[in-house]
């Protein structure tokens, strides 16, 4: 007995000083960022998954970038770019005498050769330049982008992720033909603030400050993106400032951190969406009353009031507020399990009577009680929801290969335009992970969605997005459920945080330090 | 190893009921075995009569309680979609019940027989039995279940079906080990030699003398079976939600653990108190049971 207790006193001293040695390390050159979410790849040519841009969007630049902390465009690895009268044709006008960090120079070419990468391997972040017919070098410094048709929120594409412009010398690792993809899935190879030092699977990731930036360098040494998969780990770790920055907490949990010494909770309303997808393309899911029956059996007000504790707001229509397009008019679901049986029983399902299947990730904690509020809804007409539990990778692999019925989501919108909320939601060449997540299809929404993209008039533009509002709400195409407020969790020591309504999970690494 | 045979050898002289007198007898002299009695007697009662004892429906969600702290509204406070955790507790005594009744039941089933086969027919069928049991048993039991449960896909069956599939080897070595020793003993090679016949023996005399080996197994077992069920359901391939389940309860609750304790502590006690409970119980029976342990009259 005494052989034992002191085995474990032992072994509890032996814990002490190793977390003491680790918190002894943190150094203050050093941001420790703790993520609930993992990631699958670096290559911005691949990603569609914010985690992973956390990662990968500061080891680049892109032709435009967002201002910081707005929604305005200002010059990034162009200096300046002008648009064709015709709204056809964009020239950017290139920065010189820049180098990507493995010595290739940046030049038209170059940029060209992001779109051949881009277009040759078609992947979902090929869609965000789904507009751009070819890309033409005029001279060094001067690269022409031709439109297949207008399409108004184009510019600012070029300031999202999948803008992100990458070293012609990643094809000193093509292997077969894949463009360098194997070998930039886990290196960068961008002309960005940081790079990518280390990437340890399930652990790290860790980007080291590049030394010969062209602009003003970061004033970070390095930036480590822990893994911590558990979201009451992670608190604990912030509280114990081991870790100095992360998300996602839940909001019980940063409810409970508000208050706490030497811990800031930052929250600013945000355009991400919590919503729903039904595959239309599933039996049941396929009749729109189906899913007109689903949208009323929804307990809204349950979910945002108490589960949310109100920091968020009941979505109207697919188009958030604070974006231009939104219609304050649009019919806006509410609970009624009357109406709800009604649509079922026209369906031809009286009284429900079927099995429906529903998927959300522990990576966002909020999904699991959002899924029993609306299986207890469902269970209300009958409709019996089972609530499955998936990876993060491989929700989003059933997500794009539409092996699903029902799967919990999120959308932050890359740029402020509404198109990021209709032409990605609704347009039927974008199933899956593109963005058309419920499998819709609809061809008088998809002239619409089209339209909008290309429409120079605002006033027919308003009226093209009132349009497709409407339609998405009777077509029931989500369950749309709330537009959430921003929430992250920081040290008080950690400085130079500024909130982009437009990277959200994104934080500012290169103008963010710690003062201790 | 003699010594055991030949005491063995007096259990056949015993009536089944005389023994069982013994046993009643012989846990009632023990408290613990009480306790453990007591324990279990709650558990089944609580199982049997769970829609009289709880206080609220284990499912019905009051979003607007949720996370309410222990009151005497909810005795074991509310979880994180405002649940009654003391009625959702009371119908998770369902659950462990089934998982362990169903799992040992069925191991005692599966196990007894191929072991007991294995053991009298000998030759090529016991190697091929005990060699397919020690496949079974050169793995962790843990991540074997896992594995199949993770195969299956995630429902309360398949864990049963998992634990099960892992369990049974126990039993059946047990089973074949009581059968090699009974088979040598004088009075069944007498009965051999009067010319009673195979299936007459295995029968009247070979399986009666293997139970008491397997009701001390199954019961020293049950808390291991239970806690097994629990953890496969915290990890995530048991019962899935709304069920009530004890393991997957902690689960959810440990993240509230810091500002809600009550959420992951009351299927935690209600899991230690079992556990407790079946493991006093099957030590006790073990001491009554079991020969080699038995004190002289």
């Amino acid at each position: 007995m005494l052989r034992r207790s002191l085995l474990v006193m032992l072994s509890v001293a032996l814990v002490a000083a190793f977390s003491l040695t680790v918190l002894a390390s943190s150094e203050d050159g050093v941001l420790v960022f703790g993520a609930t979410g993992e990631l699958r790849t670096l290559d911005p040519h691949v990603s569609v998954d914010n985690n992973a841009w956390r990662a990968i969007y500061y080891c680049y630049d892109r032709l435009v970038e967002f201002k910081l902390g707005t929604t305005e465009l200002v010059p990034g690895l162009a200096t300046s770019w002008d648009i064709a009268d015709d709204g056809l044709t964009y020239t950017f006008h290139l920065r010189e005498g820049i180098k990507f960090i493995d010595g290739t120079p940046f030049n038209a070419e170059a940029v060209k050769f992001n779109f051949d990468r881009l277009f040759a391997m078609g992947l979902a972040p090929a869609g965000t330049f789904g507009f751009v017919d070819k890309v033409e070098v005029v001279d060094d410094y001067a690269v022409n982008f031709v439109l297949k048709e207008a399409f108004i929120p184009g510019i600012s594409s070029f300031a999202t992720d999948q803008g992100c412009i990458v070293s012609p010398g990643v094809m000193e690792h093509d292997v077969a033909g894949d463009w360098g993809q194997d070998w930039l899935a886990e290196h960068s190879a961008g002309t960005g603030p940081f790079f990518v030092d280390e990437w340890t699977h399930g652990v790290r990731v860790v980007l080291a400050r590049n030394d010969s930036y062209w602009g003003e360098p970061a004033k970070l040494e390095k930036v480590s993106i822990r893994y911590i998969p558990e979201a009451a780990d992670l608190r604990m770790l912030l509280e114990t400032g081991e870790v100095d920055i992360g998300e996602k907490l839940t909001v019980d949990q940063i409810e409970a951190m508000k208050g706490t010494s030497g811990i800031t909770v930052f929250e600013a309303p945000s355009f991400c969406c919590h919503y729903v997808y039904m595959n239309c393309q599933r039996p049941y899911l396929n009749d729109v009353r189906v899913r007109q029956a689903i949208s009323y059996a929804v307990n809204y007000d349950g979910i945002i009031n108490d589960l949310w504790r109100g920091t968020a707001t009941q979505m109207r229509g697919p188009i958030p507020v604070g974006l231009v397009g939104h219609d304050e008019n649009v019919f806006q679901y509410q609970q009624d399990l009357e109406k709800a049986r009604e649509l079922l029983a026209d369906a031809g399902y009286p009284g429900g009577g079927f099995t429906l299947k529903i998927m959300h990730a522990p990576v966002i904690p909020e999904w699991r009680p959002m899924a029993l509020v609306i299986q207890e809804g469902l269970a209300e007409i009958g409709i019996k929801l089972e609530i499955e539990s998936y990876a993060w990778a491989t929700l989003r692999d059933k997500l794009n290969t539409g092996d699903f019925d029902m799967s919990h989501g999120y959308w932050t919108p890359d740029y402020a335009d509404a198109d990021m909320f209709t032409w990605y939601w609704f347009y039927s060449q974008n199933w899956g992970l593109a963005g058309n997540r419920s499998w819709y299809k609809n061809v008088v929404m998809d002239k619409l969605v089209t339209q909008s993209r290309i429409e120079v008039d605002p006033d027919k533009r308003l009226a093209l997005f009132q349009g497709i509002q409407w339609i998405s709400v009777g077509d029931a195409a989500y369950l749309y459920l709330l537009q959430a407020n921003y929430q992250i969790v920081m040290r008080d020591w950690v400085k130079g945080y500024v909130y982009n309504p437009m990277l959200l999970n994104m934080p500012n690494f290169p103008g963010m330090y710690i003062e201790k | 190893m003699h010594l055991s045979i030949l005491e063995s050898g007096t259990e056949e002289k015993r009536s089944p009921n005389s023994e069982w007198r013994r046993v009643v007898r012989g846990l009632r002299k023990s408290p613990l075995a009480v306790l453990g009695s007591v324990i279990i007697g709650i558990l089944i009662a609580m199982a049997i009569f769970a829609p009289f004892l709880a206080p609220y429906s284990p499912t019905k969600m009051r979003l607007s309680e949720r996370l309410s702290p222990p009151s005497s509204r909810h005795i074991f406070g509310t979880d994180d979609v405002g649940r009654d955790i003391l009625s959702r507790v009371i119908y998770g005594s369902r659950i462990s019940l089934r998982i362990c009744t169903v799992v040992v039941g069925l191991t005692i089933g599966i196990g007894t027989i191929l072991g007991v086969t294995a053991g009298y027919l000998g030759g090529w069928v016991d190697e091929l039995i005990m060699r397919i049991s020690d496949v079974f048993l050169a793995f962790p039991a843990l991540i074997l279940a896992m594995a199949i449960a993770a195969a299956l896909g995630p429902s309360l069956d398949n864990v049963i079906l998992a634990m099960v599939v892992i369990w049974w080897p126990r039993y059946a070595r047990v089973a074949r080990g009581q059968v090699l020793v009974l088979r040598e003993i004088d009075y069944m090679v007498a009965a051999k030699a009067l010319g009673v016949s195979g299936c007459r023996t295995f029968i009247h005399h070979i399986l009666p003398n293997c139970i008491s080996p397997i009701i001390i197994q199954a019961t020293l077992d049950l808390g291991e079976v239970l806690l097994t069920a629990a953890t496969l359901s915290f990890i995530g391939f048991g019962a899935q939600p709304p069920t009530p389940e004890w393991g997957a309860m902690i689960s959810l609750g440990r993240n509230y653990l810091r500002d809600n304790w009550w959420y992951a502590t009351f299927p935690g006690l209600a899991i230690l108190v079992t556990v407790m409970g079946f493991n006093l119980l099957g030590d006790a029976a073990r001491d009554v049971l079991d020969p080699r342990l038995r004190r002289s009259p």
